[in-house]
Parts: structure tokens; C-alpha cells; sequence
């Protein structure tokens, strides 16, 4: 049966077993991966995290020459905003749900909502994302949909999240990419077949994306990106193309699974390219695919001696580093950290599942004790954690980093800055060093102290995570 | 009926609720709703609002429901969150806030609160659910639950007696200059003898919201400021003063002198301290005359912001600074009845100017506004920024949000906000005459 029959994906958690809680050594975390079903766990205390909405809105706001109807009251575009603010595009409406529309529905409101920004923007494609109010409300915003699709003659997509459905966000990700494969490609047409090798870059930042482009251009590639500034056409290409190739086998899986099923174009995953080793295997692994491994290979080292000139004596022998990120990246920058001579100190990733199974066996088999901590946010427990470690440097992406540097241990963020490809590994090695160099501000901050009682902080980190009980 | 927002800028109620909660010191909101409406809050409110989070995260106590909760119901799981809460936060003061799923599943927030205050734990709460109305709208929930439930808890803070006044109106980060207006404003009723009581920001803690009984006086400094006053007004008979703007340069010697009259302070010791706060403002037009003309400061502007903001700022730069007003777009979702309720100067300049004014928050819409206007100065929020580029024009960043411009204790507001403000405006009409 199709994939896109649906009208959602499976949730994380039950399509790859992603579980969000947990604390344990590397050796015993991948053990919950070796039976048929990892036991879930859930927190008794919890702390505000992302959820499918979000990053939903995030990889939608990417795709070109669009607009996305938030169909929920005004709160639930502020991700929106900040996403506008950041990065100056993407174009959204909100359908300003109240009190009113929760009772007798918002059919009528969308319509309007869908219809004015259609005739204001004359976009390629309208979103639709659903929170939780809609969610609950179960209002039909498909037959909104069909109903709109024929009067304006142009594609209108739904976004089936909630708020609620799946504690993974990522499977937000899942949700969108679903719905624009479903509803801009859809299934059992005839597919033209094209030369392009599809660049998946979902939710990255705009110097990775580029720094990929750059890299895989240069091999003289033919590229179809995709979902970041992709616009509909890109995505009818994609099911056309040669095969495709991924940046982050987390947020972008879902998309190659479905090119791969449904289109039959072949999905190569990869670890992330962070640091000089894991972006030649990366560059490599394409050459491989595409016949031009030579040309590949001198790439690779043409760069990587270019950064290592530039790195110069650069080492982080003798430092603890701590890590906080979403797992692939988790996983990457582990390495480029073993790479650059620096010890791994701990590792909290906002979420793990069987994406990640080789990735942890291979950690694993090197750090057997290395302490993962599983958690979207949750600085409290993070916090915790940190303080006992001591580490000589945190690495997150999290909204966090500003509670967290309380502790008084230096921060690189990762949320915003270059870290993929020779670029990025330039990019990290210069914050690095200067946090490590100058370590007034983290220092002054100490001063404020943490929002937590002393009691906590004294607790073992993993007090609240219980098993679910269902 | 509400109706669909073109880049909507104003947020929900849940996070109105939440910037009045996160301003106040050891007051700890206990999110009652998914994970992602405190994370929603952080993104698109508190760092959109340039002036950063007070503890350095999304908010730190989030109940997190999900599927199994909007079906079952929540309520047990709020029970739990708040008993753990108390554990692991530090506070003295537990603020329950619910959002659109457990309002919807129908989960009986009271009753949770309640169980936690028969257990001794501080505990207050107030029913935000987003669909409620807005961000301003949230704010005054948050107020209103501290004003109600606070004096249940029994604990006693004396102020001055007959001096003591409480400052309302001013949304935490919504108004992006809050805490330097605050402290600014704190500073000039000081200077004639009130002791202010900002409520929140720099420090403010909850025994400030236990002295809120006793105040002599509630000054609302924009209509969201009123409804509190009134509530005092009944629980306690307060008397208010609606200044309903707010004030900058030479208008803060006129609430000055209402806040005064109004405690029947003596008139002399007001005017002296007004007269020295004057000498200073005209030092400083006296220091500027010179870039004042060569820079061309008589522009015409379009101001978009607040109502309370979009009077004090605007009333100062025709009043004081000669500038001419082109147009108004006046953002916060006032209810309707209230729109034409202007205050008087602001009304004044409108009329003699001939100056356009709109209600808007609807993104498209203002750049609409702003193309056809035309003016050679804009004055709005980070959403104005590409339409100011567009048509010319110097462009500061003043109202919600700023996205990229840092504001801590700066100010727009009282004598030395007008000082600040003359240089931001002087700065952006001279980097854009480059």
C-alpha cells in the first residue's frame, strides 16, 4: 500500500521507536534498542519543548513562494514570527481562532483565510497546519481544501499536527514533508525521469545548505534541494530524480523514505559531514553513487588541507566537552570532537530512535560508560547533569544555553552557526577557541545562580523520568 | 468575530499571561497545556521582543499533555506537574496558567489550585487559554488573578500610607522599552515624593503585588492598565488616574502634576522638580540644534505601535521635536468602543495635522498604509522594516517586535527617555542621509 495514503505519518515514536526520556550509559542505551520494542518513558516534571507544530512551521516557512495559514488562535504563529524575524522570509496568516470557533467551529474563517492570502501573495502553494485547537475540534479542513483547490487553481496542502499526537517533534518534519509529497507529487502518476541528485536539506541553517551546494557543485552535480527554498517544482523533480542524498538522516529520513518508496528514486544516508573525516566519507559516499569517486577524493583532499592549514595547532587535548543537540548532529559532533583530540564528557540529544542505532553501537563500542541523556529541553535535568560533570566546554543547540551558562561552563551554540562541510569545521574550531580562550562573560554570569532549588540539584537528574504506564 | 492576521505580531492570552508572570521575581508559571505553547512563548515573544528572558529558557514548568490527556483529561497531570514543580523551582509563588487543549478538554484548573494551596504550597492560577484573546488580554487575567487571589495567601507587606501608587498598563516585553519606562517613571514620581510601585522588572518580587492593596493611587498608563484599577477600585475603593498614555519629555510633567493633585501633594515641590527635568530636556534639544537642521529632522512620519505608545512618542515628536505627523497605525486589539477613545493631545495633533489614523495588525495591511503614505521617517516594529526600505525611508525600531535591535534598560518614556529617543531618531535620519 502507498505511504501517502494516509493522511499522517506514523508518529515517531511508533515508527522508529524514538523515545524523549531516559538517562543511562551508552552500553545499556543501546540495549533498549536491541529487542523488539524499547520501553517508553515519560518525566512526572517537564519543562516546555518543542513540539510537531513548531517545527512544522519551521520547514514549511522554508519552501519557496509560499504562504502558511496557521489555523489555530494567534499564539500558535509566534514560532512563525521568530522564524520571519530570524531569517527575513517566509509568509504566514493566522486564522485567529476565539472562543467562539471552538464551539462552532472555523470552516468559513479558513476559507477567508485561505482565499484573501491566495489573492494577496498569489503563492505556487497554501499550507494549511493545524494546532491544537483545530486538532481537537476535528474541524474538516479537508473539505476546505478540495473545496478551494478547484475555485483558485492552485495547490492547497493540509498539515495534519496537533500539538498533542506524538511526544517527538520531529515528527513534525514527517507530518509536512507527508503532506507536500502527497499533495504536490501524490502517487501512481507518471513520473519524468530527470539527471538531478536530490540535495535533502530540511530546517538547516542557510550556510550549511550553501556549504553543501558549494561542495557537491563543484563536483559537477546536477542538484534538486529540497525542502529548504525548494518551490513545488522542485518537489515534482525530486520523484524524477537519480537518487538522492541526505544532510541530516533525522529530520530529513522521512523524506528519502518516501522518495524511495514511492518514486522508486534510491535514498543514500549518511552521518552528518562535520569535521574533516565524516565530510570526506560524506563527499565520498556520493562520489560512490555517481561514478566520480576520484574526483571526489581529490575534493576532499584539496579542502581538507586548506583547513588544515587554517586550524594551525588547534587541539582540544586534555578538554571535557559536553554535548547537547538533537541527535544527528549529536552523533557528528562527537566525532569532530574525538577528531580535533578532545574527550567526550556526556551527551543529551533531544530525542533517539532507530535512525541512530549504528551511530550509538559505534559510540558505544568506544565509551561504553558514556553517560546519553535523552531530552528535548528539559534544562533541569541538563543542568543537573552538567554541574556534576564539570565539564570544560558545553556544545548545544537548545533554547536553553542562556540557563545553562549559569553553571559557569563555557558555551558554543550550534542553533544558528555554520557546522556542516570544511566551512563549518573552520566556523566551530573559531568559537570554540575563543570560549575557551575568554571566559569573562560565562564567568559573570555564574553570579545569577539557577532558577532550581539546591534540593534538585542534589537529586539524582533522573528522579522524574518514570515508565509509562498505559 | 475575530478575523485571520497577515503576519500577525500580537501574540495569545497564555503568552500575555506569561510575560506578566516572567517579570516578577520568584513567581513561577506552571504552563498547563502541550509542550510547545510555553516553547511558542519563548520563540515568538520573549526573543522577539528584544529585551531576552529572565531565566535564560523556555518557560520552566510546562505540564506537557498529550494525546492521552485531551481525551482522559489532564487534571492529574497538572496535579503531579505542580507538586514537582514546587520541588525542583525555586519560588515563593506557584502561577498556574492553562492553554487552549485543557480548557477545551475541560480540566478544572481551580480545583488543582486549590488542592495545592490545602497543601500549603502558594499557589494561584488564572484560565488563559489562547482562544481567550490576546496577548494584552493575558495580561490582564494574570493581573486580575494576583489582585484576587493574592491577599488568600496572608502575607502582609506595608507601604506609606497615602503615598504609595501601583503602575499598570505597561505589558512586559510587549512594550519592548518596559523596564527602563518603568524605572524611569519610578524615578520622576519619586522625585515628587510617590513611592512607585512598578510591580514588575529590576527585581520586583512578589511582596510588591501584597502591597497592591494598600496603594493610594493605581495610575493606568494604557487602557490595559484599567481594568486592574477598576478591580482595586471595587475590592478596596482605590481611587485611579487614567493617564492612558504614555508619558514622554514634557508630557510627564503633566502626569506629574495629576499624580500630585491627586495625592494633594504640595504643588510648589512638584513644579521644582518638573522645572529641573525641563532644563535638562532643552539642554539637550539646545545640544542638537545644530544636526536638528542639517539633518533635516522635520520629516514626516508614520508611527505604527501601540495606542499608549503611538500617543506618548508621537504627541513628543510634534509637540516638542517638530516633526509632522503623516500617519498612525495603532496595533494592539483594542475592543471595539475603545478605538475613538484617544487621548486629548494625540487627538489634537491628528486634527491640526490632518494626520491619518488606522487600526491594524495585520502585517500586509500597515505596509499597504505605509507605501500609500509615504512619509520620509518610519517609527514601527522589526515587521515595518522591509516596507520602510521599500519606499525610502529612515526606519527606527521601536514597537513589538524588534527581532534584532537588544534593548535592557533603556528608555523611550519620561524626560530621559525623550533624550534616548531623540537619539535613536537622530541616529537612523543620519545613517539614512549617508
Amino acid at each position: 500500500m502507498s505511504l501517502l495514503k494516509s493522511r499522517t505519518p506514523r508518529a515517531r515514536e511508533k515508527r522508529i521507536d524514538t523515545l524523549n526520556a531516559w538517562l543511562g550509559a551508552a552500553e545499556s542505551t543501546l540495549h533498549q534498542f536491541s529487542g523488539k520494542e524499547p520501553e517508553q518513558r515519560i518525566r512526572a516534571f517537564s519543562q516546555s519543548a518543542q513540539d510537531d507544530l513548531i517545527c512544522a512551521l519551521r520547514l514549511l516557512g522554508g519552501v519557496r513562494n509560499s504562504v502558511t495559514i496557521v489555523h489555530a488562535p494567534r499564539g500558535c504563529a509566534a514560532a512563525s514570527l521568530w522564524r520571519h524575524l530570524q531569517t527575513g522570509g517566509g509568509r504566514w496568516v493566522v486564522t485567529n481562532l476565539d472562543q467562539r470557533d471552538t464551539i462552532m467551529g472555523a470552516d468559513r474563517k479558513l476559507r477567508q483565510a485561505v482565499t484573501s492570502a491566495y489573492r494577496r501573495y498569489r503563492p505556487e502553494v497554501l499550507f494549511i497546519v493545524a494546532g491544537p485547537v483545530a486538532a481537537i475540534n476535528n474541524d474538516d479542513i479537508q473539505a476546505v481544501v478540495d473545496e478551494l483547490r478547484d475555485e483558485l487553481g492552485v495547490p492547497i496542502v493540509p498539515v495534519f499536527t496537533s500539538g498533542f499526537a506524538s511526544r517527538s517533534a520531529v515528527s513534525g518534519y514527517d507530518i509536512a514533508l507527508h503532506a507536500i509529497m502527497k499533495h504536490l507529487v501524490g502517487s501512481g502518476g507518471e513520473i519524468a525521469r530527470n539527471e538531478a541528485v536530490n540535495l535533502l536539506s530540511g530546517a538547516e541553517g542557510v550556510a550549511d545548505r550553501l556549504e553543501a551546494v558549494r561542495l557537491l557543485a563543484s563536483l559537477g552535480i546536477e542538484l534538486n534541494v529540497l525542502p529548504d527554498a525548494a518551490g513545488v517544482e522542485n518537489f515534482r523533480q525530486a520523484a524524477g530524480a537519480r537518487l538522492s542524498f541526505s544532510l541530516d538522516q533525522d529530520a530529513d529520513n522521512y523524506l528519502g523514505i518516501v522518495l524511495e518508496e514511492e518514486y522508486d528514486v534510491t535514498a543514500i544516508e549518511q552521518p552528518r559531514p562535520v569535521g574533516l573525516r565524516a565530510t570526506g566519507r560524506w563527499l565520498l559516499a556520493a562520489g560512490e553513487a555517481l561514478g566520480i569517486e576520484s574526483a571526489a577524493r581529490a575534493l576532499h583532499e584539496r579542502e581538507s588541507e586548506r583547513v588544515r592549514r587554517e586550524l594551525g595547532d588547534f587541539t582540544l587535548e586534555g578538554r571535557r566537552v559536553y554535548l547537547a543537540l538533537s541527535p544527528s548532529t549529536a552523533f557528528a559532533v562527537a566525532e569532530l570532537i574525538e577528531e580535533l583530540g578532545g574527550e567526550l564528557a556526556g551527551l543529551s540529544v533531544s530525542h533517539l530512535g532507530r535512525l541512530q542505532t549504528a551511530q550509538l553501537e559505534s559510540l558505544s563500542s568506544r565509551h561504553p560508560a558514556l553517560q546519553i541523556h535523552v531530552a528535548d529541553g528539559q534544562p533541569f535535568e541538563e543542568l543537573n547533569i552538567v554541574r556534576r560533570i564539570a565539564p570544560d566546554l558545553y556544545i548545544g543547540d537548545g533554547a536553553h544555553l542562556g540557563q545553562l551558562s549559569r553553571l559557569g561552563v563555557p558555551v558554543v551554540s550550534l542553533e544558528n552557526s555554520s557546522l556542516l562541510g570544511y566551512e563549518g569545521a573552520l566556523s566551530v574550531a573559531r568559537r570554540i577557541s575563543a570560549a575557551l580562550k575568554n571566559r569573562a562573560f560565562t564567568e559573570a554570569l555564574a553570579v545569577a545562580g539557577t532558577p532550581y532549588r539546591e534540593g534538585w540539584l542534589k537529586r539524582s537528574p533522573n528522579w522524574h523520568i518514570k515508565k509509562e504506564v498505559k | 468575530m475575530s478575523h485571520s492576521i497577515d503576519g500577525s505580531r500580537n501574540s495569545c492570552a497564555l503568552h500575555g499571561a506569561l510575560q506578566l508572570i516572567e517579570a516578577i521575581d520568584g513567581v513561577v508559571p506552571v504552563v498547563h497545556s502541550n509542550s510547545g505553547c510555553g516553547f511558542q512563548h519563548f520563540l515568538g515573544v520573549n526573543r522577539a521582543s528584544g529585551s531576552g528572558v529572565a531565566c535564560g529558557s523556555p518557560p520552566v514548568s510546562s505540564s506537557n499533555v498529550t494525546e492521552k490527556h485531551v481525551v482522559f483529561g489532564g487534571s492529574s497531570r497538572l496535579r503531579e506537574q505542580l507538586k514537582n514543580t514546587v520541588k525542583v523551582v525555586d519560588g515563593d509563588l506557584y502561577f498556574i496558567v492553562s492553554g487552549c487543549s485543557t480548557e477545551m478538554v475541560g480540566d478544572d484548573i481551580p480545583a488543582m489550585a486549590k488542592e495545592g494551596r490545602d497543601q500549603s504550597f502558594p499557589v494561584v492560577f488564572a484560565n488563559t487559554p489562547g482562544f481567550r484573546g490576546g496577548v494584552h488580554h493575558g495580561y490582564q487575567l494574570a493581573a486580575r488573578a494576583l489582585i484576587d487571589q493574592l491577599p488568600e495567601l496572608r502575607t502582609t507587606h506595608p507601604g506609606t500610607p497615602g503615598k504609595l501608587v501601583n503602575i499598570w498598563g505597561i505589558v512586559p516585553r510587549q512594550d519592548p522599552f518596559w523596564a527602563g519606562n518603568l524605572e524611569e517613571i519610578g524615578r520622576l514620581l519619586e522625585g515628587i515624593g510617590v513611592e512607585p510601585n512598578l510591580l514588575v522588572g529590576n527585581g520586583q518580587d512578589s511582596s510588591a503585588w501584597h502591597r497592591v492593596p494598600q496603594a493610594a493611587l493605581n495610575l493606568a498608563l494604557s487602557f490595559w492598565g484599567e481594568a486592574p484599577a477598576e478591580r482595586l477600585a471595587e475590592l478596596y475603593g482605590t481611587p485611579s488616574l487614567v493617564f492612558g498614555e504614555l508619558p514622554v519629555g514634557s508630557n510627564s510633567g503633566n502626569l506629574l502634576r495629576a499624580v500630585g493633585e491627586q495625592l494633594g501633594f504640595d504643588p510648589e515641590r512638584t513644579e521644582t522638580f518638573i522645572q529641573a527635568e525641563e532644563i535638562r530636556l532643552h539642554r539637550h534639544l539646545a545640544a542638537l540644534a545644530d544636526t536638528y537642521f542639517r539633518a533635516g529632522f522635520q520629516r514626516e512620519f508614520v508611527l505604527v505601535g501601540e495606542r499608549a505608545q503611538a500617543a506618548g512618542i508621537g504627541t513628543f515628536l510634534v509637540r516638542t521635536l517638530g516633526l509632522i505627523p503623516r500617519g498612525f497605525v495603532i496595533t494592539d486589539d483594542l475592543p471595539d468602543g475603545q478605538r475613538e477613545l484617544l487621548p486629548h493631545a494625540f487627538g489634537d495633533i491628528i486634527r491640526e495635522f490632518g494626520a491619518r489614523l488606522f487600526f491594524s495588525e495585520d502585517r500586509a495591511e500597515i505596509a499597504e498604509i505605509v507605501r500609500e503614505l509615504k512619509p520620509g521617517l518610519v517609527l514601527g516594529s522589526a515587521l515595518e522594516e522591509g516596507v520602510a526600505r521599500e519606499i525610502g525611508a529612515p526606519f527606527l525600531k521601536l514597537s513589538f517586535p524588534l527581532g534584532d535591535r537588544i534593548v535592557l534598560d533603556r528608555a523611550c518614556a519620561g524626560y530621559r527617555g525623550a533624550a534616548t529617543l531623540i537619539e535613536d531618531i537622530g541616529s537612523a535620519l543620519l545613517a539614512g542621509s549617508r
